[in-house]
């Protein structure tokens, strides 16, 4: 069997364990995060059904309902002033509102508002030490996600906690996921409970055990808009500006 | 560098019918792309990963790539000339016929998988050029909507790529960085 082959092969294992976990009622808890956050009911968030016909949603484990008003966001690692933050705190910051599309690397593609912050409010608090040359996320599915700091502190890329003008979902990420239009979704991590600043960045869950690659740039291919009717179109790479 | 004849050849979308014969002044075209290594030389704070010295430089924005062109009295190519050093006088669909090529590039893989320029044998253009259709993509001199039109890359589909064909563009914003997108010069 030749490498990619066996990297396929784990992919669908892993989308196989996936759905039959969340059909028994599997649940989990992101490592480090702490149980408490959980509301307790399960979401399975992986469907393409209504109402997601038409911006899809794909977590990587079925996982239990975030409690926003007992969730916090723990950044910490190589910083200064390691510190926690509570939803109301990040909705403090300086709003940001932009409308992108969010790229996913099987092709599709689905454009809404998001409205959050900029990483750099973070950055302002915390203090990273010059060092810290990347940032891992670890959400509420088990995901981790990993990229370098210099692309999160990006002008287009965002801390998001509302969509079209409402709280996120919990399809869509509720209470805090990331928005860099220029990446692949696999890159955009949803649900955040921890960031941590570290040296380099490690590869991400699907980088790690599937054919994506850790730096998730769009490249120029071929796009299916939900939105539009999923025609397909050539894309020319990085944010897609329509 | 590989010499390109003065002369005209047929340019555009032949599988549309929208060819347009464009004649040339003669010119030279570098036979690889530029290279980590041959770019760092020039460039100090270019960084790559040990082991990638002779894989295609990317990360480099229009003006950068300009400017080593100049640096090494050269310049980058305008995108009619990369279409004839690309297809030459036979109007191919790509750089080595009309045919795809039955090997893919890198299937099953989601990003960029970078080698050392000229390693794939297949990709050899009517003049002698190499890597025009199946490794990154590559920026021209010409602009067009105001960003710059670029040549020669991947068409990435989900774990899959199509070559590019000698006449596909796509455009790019000059001042951008692309894991994707790198260059070669021309005289």
């Amino acid at each position: 069997m030749t490498r990619f082959s066996r990297r396929i092969f784990l992919v669908y294992l892993t989308e196989f364990v996936t759905v039959f976990l969340g059909i028994f009622g599997f649940r989990s808890s992101a490592k480090g995060a702490s149980s408490g956050v959980y509301k307790g009911t399960p979401f399975i968030g992986k469907t393409r059904e209504n109402p997601f016909q038409k911006f899809y949603i794909n977590y990587w484990k079925p996982f239990l309902r975030v409690d926003g008003e007992r969730w916090t966001l723990r950044v910490h690692g190589l910083c200064e002033n390691p510190q926690t933050f509570s939803l109301s705190q990040l909705e403090a910051f300086p709003k940001k509102t932009q409308t992108s599309r969010l790229k996913c690397v099987e092709c599709w593609s689905a454009k809404a508002e998001w409205t959050g912050f900029h990483f750099s409010e973070l950055d302002q608090l915390t203090k990273p030490l010059p060092e810290a040359k990347g940032i891992v996320f670890r959400c509420a599915d088990d995901y981790l996600e990993a990229g370098l700091r210099e692309d999160f502190l990006q002008p287009r890329s965002l801390m998001v906690y509302a969509m079209n003008g409402k709280p996120l979902s919990d399809g869509h990420g509720f209470p805090l996921r990331v928005i860099m239009p220029f990446k692949y979704g696999y890159k955009n991590p949803k649900a955040i409970l921890e960031i941590e600043y570290v040296k380099e960045p490690p590869y991400g869950t699907w980088s790690k055990i599937g054919p994506y690659s850790a730096d998730g740039t769009i490249l120029p291919g071929y796009d299916h808009p939900l939105d539009q009717g999923g025609k397909t179109r050539k894309i020319y790479g990085g944010e897609i500006p329509y | 560098m590989i010499e390109i004849p003065s002369g005209s050849f047929q340019a555009g979308d032949s599988e549309n019918g929208a060819l347009k014969t464009i004649e040339l002044e003669q010119f030279f075209i570098d036979r690889f792309e530029i290279t980590n290594q041959e770019f760092s030389s020039w460039a100090e704070n270019h960084t790559f990963y040990p082991g990638a010295e002779a894989h295609p430089a990317t990360q480099v924005t229009w003006q950068e790539a300009n400017d080593y062109c100049i640096a090494q009295n050269k310049r980058l190519p305008s995108s009619n000339e990369w279409e004839k050093a690309a297809r030459g006088l036979d109007g191919r669909v790509y750089p080595w016929g009309n045919k795809k090529l039955k090997k893919k590039a890198h299937p099953f893989h989601s990003g960029i998988v970078k080698r050392k320029v000229g390693l794939n044998k297949r990709d050899i253009s009517y003049f002698g050029v190499r890597d025009m259709a199946s490794s990154v993509w590559e920026w021209t001199a010409t602009t067009r909507e105001n960003q710059k039109i670029i040549r020669g890359g991947l068409w990435n589909l989900h774990l899959d790529y199509e070559y590019g064909k000698t006449f596909d563009v796509a455009l790019a914003s000059p001042e951008r960085r692309f894991i994707f997108l790198g260059f070669r010069c021309a005289r």
